[in-house]
């Protein structure tokens, strides 16, 4: 089957809040090939979690999907039942992990009964042959949990999850969500809320095990530090559309929108010692009160008259890079000194 | 604990933290308007205000003397003179409720008060001390109260002083002072532990005067709510005790006496239990309302809701 | 496990200490004298002298105090000087009574309310959810022995359908069982709709959990989702408010016994402090605060059982 894995066009949704619209997602459009990692970058409140939401079919019920299309191995996942994206896509095919691993396990269950149900379940919907006694399910997930680097596995699988760390727990949930099966991860700030030291270790096991399975990945973060070191591709999101995208590479040496540099420039690391780190005045808009044209201008110290009046298309400036900088598109390449 | 800034208010919540620098008057209406807010709160509070005014006025409010009798027109149904007919004595059954209103607002007020002062005072002294003797001595006193059974230890008591007004107060209070007690320690101890209270410590400042000082605010809120809530199961009990003949003593008028009576001819005047209990369950849902409203407007977690 | 119930449980002795020690105060408390006060018109100087030796009534209060405690150890309570009968024994007599009302009222209400909170979550849309609000708010409005009250009068008296005084014929099941169906109604309506307000806003709660959430991202089948892992979670705290809510219910107890004249504990305190039956009083709210701390002893290990955290806590 030729063509990406994942293509996502003009993806639009709002969140309905009593009568309030907030538009979360405006046009998203990107497309994902098989095994390629690409991340997702941007402030709390930029839709990256919503996209990934969407993506799996969880979005909480006062989103409203106005437009667009998901196309995974050819089908449009939007157009699909409950019951087919439970039957065929979630959690085998499509797996996600989330960013608070404290509460992403029940915590009045053992890890065993967990990981057991979600393993019979995947064995339900590939239709398997053998019927698997509990026993064998309970192999299988110490085995997944000794391919995450968990020490003590049979031990531990009985354990309950307030008995684990926040890393061995997430380190459970890629056991569950990575296997030869997975064709796309879905990782929401999965690395967010542990110890910088965990979150190296654990990235690090996200990307194996993703490049043994030829798993895709789809990053989401808002930590460019760490997209910076395992993504192939990034896209930066702004109040939930499209600022830049194309090759990590590229994106970090030679960014094109303005809000891209000031990201970058707010890095510790990126400036030199002594010089103070860059934060952006101003605060990101609420969605319901988006300034119009592109939605940066009021905080961009480049913005001219004509960016608070269009709103800027997402156009490919160069191969594989794609920018919506008004500026940019005009003017070519400009370097955006922010301080 | 500054007031909070113009963008809450805008949002259209009223900022209702407790301060000790602001007015009491200030705090008194803004809480107000947030419990009004609060879906039933309004009516809650509306029926209180009712009960009150009936508590207070009762001379005024009320038709006829609820101790008048007229054996002539006993057990009469609702008319123009007696809105809701007369009982077995022939009294009239609308004053009777009126004034009942009085001892509920009586007993429940004085309970309630009696308790929560007590209760918040041995919580605090009790948070203060922890650790030492004092503190567990005041922990077994809670625990040996909650073990019985509010009602029965209620009864017990009232049984052995004597049915009257004031034994029932005392009793009642007795029964409930050790929940005051626990939030009030629980309070206690957080606060003790509480940076700005090492802050003003570390400024020179005696130890016990700035727990007080800080305790206080925080205890109001959730003491508040528990006095709201307690009002109406003080009502209740009330009723129940005087139901017993172990409360308030006849010919008072309490609910709870004319459900004992009502229950005596209950097969011969229906409306004799039917106005009573609709009386204290009104009064329950009041107070239930009027609390939780109260409890929703002084949480500022739960205003985001 | 074991290290918590035991824990839990000693730290029950100094506390009923405590109860055993009020309880004595009790006659302390009592105007006049106690002796005169509990045979009432009966009272001749030889009978009062009598009883007061009888109760150790003239000894001081140390030795007093030491004869009560000796005795509750030894299970006896006293003799009832109304009936002359023991204590202990009424009280055995009485007490099934009042545990089959108990247990009856709970466990439909706890049953109908859990099952009907936990429908109402599930069907947030439909106007169930609505209707089981409005149920649970009357149901709590309405105290116990009102809702006693309001049962006779209905289907007693105005609709005479249901037999307004007594237990029903020992061992004839149907008659107990019709002669229950009021009484455990009057104490459980508060119940079911306190819990099953409860028990909707809990699954509520969890439904909305991150956990449920992956659950769901991995396709568990609906039906796991809701009966297994939403519900034992979201049962938890309805099972520490049944426990807190024994006493309540014992409380209640007392009421319906009186109203519809059935035997049982709370009638036989209620009658022996109509009777000055000291002893006999101070007997029967001792079983009954001992079952309360019981119960609640009890709530505390099953909530233990269902929540593991607690016990490492």
């Amino acid at each position: 089957m030729s063509g990406p894995l994942l293509e996502v066009s003009k993806l639009t949704l709002d969140y309905r809040l009593g009568t309030r619209k907030m538009p979360a997602l405006d046009r998203i459009s990107f497309s994902l090939e098989k095994g390629e990692v690409l991340g997702i970058a941007g402030e709390s409140g930029c839709g990256k979690s919503t996209l990934g939401l969407a993506i799996i079919r969880l979005l909480p019920r006062v989103a409203e999907i106005r437009r667009g299309e998901i196309l995974f191995d050819g089908r449009d996942l939007l157009k699909l039942s409950e019951e087919q994206m439970d039957r065929e896509i979630r959690g085998q095919k499509v797996t996600m992990i989330f960013q608070n691993p404290q509460n992403a396990l029940n915590p009045v269950f053992r890890i065993e009964t967990q990981m057991i149900d979600i393993l019979r379940v995947q064995d339900k919907y590939q239709k398997s042959r053998r019927r698997k006694r509990r026993h064998n399910y309970r192999q299988q997930a110490i085995e997944r949990l000794r391919s995450t680097g968990i020490a003590d596995p049979s031990e531990r699988i009985s354990n309950y999850p307030f008995e684990f760390s926040g890393g061995m727990k997430q380190r459970v949930m890629i056991g569950m969500a990575l296997s030869s099966g997975t064709s796309l991860l879905l990782a929401d700030e999965a690395t967010t809320a542990l110890d910088v030291t965990i979150e190296a270790q654990i990235n690090r096991l996200i990307t194996n095990l993703a490049a043994e399975y030829g798993t895709a990945i789809l990053y989401i973060s808002h930590d460019l530090g760490v997209l910076s070191e395992i993504a192939d591709r990034i896209m930066i999101m702004y109040a939930g559309r499209t600022f830049e995208m194309g090759p990590t590479e590229a994106i970090l040496g030679s960014p094109r929108h303005p809000y891209s540099v000031a990201l970058l420039e707010s890095l510790p690391g990126r400036q030199s010692r002594g010089k103070r780190l860059l934060s952006i005045p101003g605060f990101v808009p609420p969605l319901d009160q988006l300034p119009g044209g592109c939605s940066f201008h009021p905080r961009c110290r480049f913005a001219e008259p004509m960016c608070s009046q269009q709103v800027p298309p997402l156009i490919e400036v160069s191969k594989g890079h794609w920018s919506s900088c008004l500026l940019d598109q005009k003017r070519g390449r400009q370097k955006w000194q922010w301080t | 604990m500054e007031m909070q800034t113009a963008n809450q208010k805008e949002a259209g919540m009223a900022p209702v933290q407790l301060t000790l620098k602001r007015k009491w008057s200030d705090t008194l209406r803004v809480t107000l308007r947030a419990v009004v807010k609060v879906k039933g709160g309004l009516w809650g509070g509306i029926f209180v205000g009712l009960m009150l005014l009936c508590a207070i006025g009762a001379q005024w409010i009320s038709p006829s003397d609820p101790d008048a009798q007229d054996i002539a027109h006993r057990f009469a149904g609702p008319s123009f003179t007696h809105f809701l007919g007369t009982d077995y004595l022939g009294r009239d059954i609308l004053s009777r409720i009126i004034y009942g209103c009085r001892i509920a607002i009586i007993v429940s007020f004085g309970a309630v008060t009696l308790s929560s002062i007590v209760g918040v005072f041995l919580g605090v002294i009790s948070g203060y001390n922890e650790g030492k003797k004092l503190d567990y001595f005041i922990i077994w006193l809670f625990d040996i109260v909650r073990s019985f059974p509010q009602i029965i230890l209620a009864l017990a008591i009232v049984a052995v002083l004597g049915p009257s007004l004031f034994n029932v107060v005392v009793a009642l209070a007795f029964t409930a002072f050790p929940f005051y007690g626990r939030v009030a320690r629980a309070q206690t101890l957080s606060v003790k532990e509480a940076d700005y209270v090492k802050a003003a410590e570390a400024m020179g400042q005696k130890r016990f005067r700035i727990i007080l000082k800080h305790i206080t605010p925080n205890i109001l809120a959730p003491v508040i709510v528990c006095l709201g809530m307690d009002m109406a199961t003080m009502i209740i009990w009330e009723s129940g005790l005087s139901f017993l003949g172990l409360g308030v003593r006849p010919p008072t008028a309490s609910w709870g006496i004319m459900l004992r009576n009502g229950y005596k001819y209950i097969q011969t005047s229906p409306l004799m239990i039917l106005w009573p209990a609709v009386a204290i369950t009104m009064a329950m849902i009041a107070f239930s309302l009027f609390s939780e409203g109260l409890r929703v407007a002084l949480d500022p977690k739960e205003r985001e809701r | 496990m074991l290290k918590y119930t035991i824990k839990r449980t000693l730290w029950m002795i100094p506390t009923l200490l405590g109860v055993l020690i009020i309880l004595f105060s009790l006659t302390y408390l009592m105007p006049g004298d106690p002796a005169s006060a509990m045979l009432g018109p009966r009272a001749t100087p030889e009978l009062v002298a009598e009883l007061n030796q009888r109760l150790h009534l003239d000894k001081a209060m140390p030795v007093r105090l030491g004869y009560y405690l000796l005795g509750v150890v030894k299970g006896d309570l006293g003799t009832s000087v109304w009936s002359g009968h023991k204590v202990s024994s009424l009280i055995a007599q009485a007490l099934p009574h009042t545990v089959l009302l108990a247990i009856t009222s709970l466990g439909i209400a706890a049953f109908i309310g859990i099952l009907l909170g936990a429908f109402s979550a599930l069907r947030r849309d439909s106007p169930i959810g609505g209707a089981v609000t409005i149920i649970s708010l009357l149901g709590v409005a309405v105290p116990d022995f009102v809702a006693a009250l309001l049962l006779m009068l209905l289907f007693c008296i105005q609709i005479p359908i249901l037999p307004a005084l007594g237990a029903g014929a020992e061992g004839d099941l149907v008659d107990v069982a019709v002669h229950l169906i009021l009484p455990a109604t009057a104490l459980g309506i508060g119940w079911v709709g306190y819990l099953s307000r409860l028990m909707r806003e809990s699954m509520l709660d969890v439904l909305d959990s991150d956990y449920i959430r992956t659950a769901r991202a991995f396709a568990v089948p609906r039906d796991i989702i809701t009966y297994r892992y939403a519900l034992k979670n979201a049962v938890i705290p309805c099972i520490t408010v049944i426990g807190l809510g024994v006493g309540k219910l014992l409380g209640g107890a007392v009421f319906v016994e009186i109203i519809f004249s059935r035997p049982g504990l709370g009638k036989l305190i209620v009658d022996a402090v109509y009777a000055r039956d000291f002893p006999m009083v101070q007997g029967g709210i001792l079983v009954a605060t001992i079952l309360f701390v019981f119960a609640n002893l009890l709530a505390d290990i099953s909530y233990a059982f269902v929540d593991p955290r607690i016990q490492y806590g």
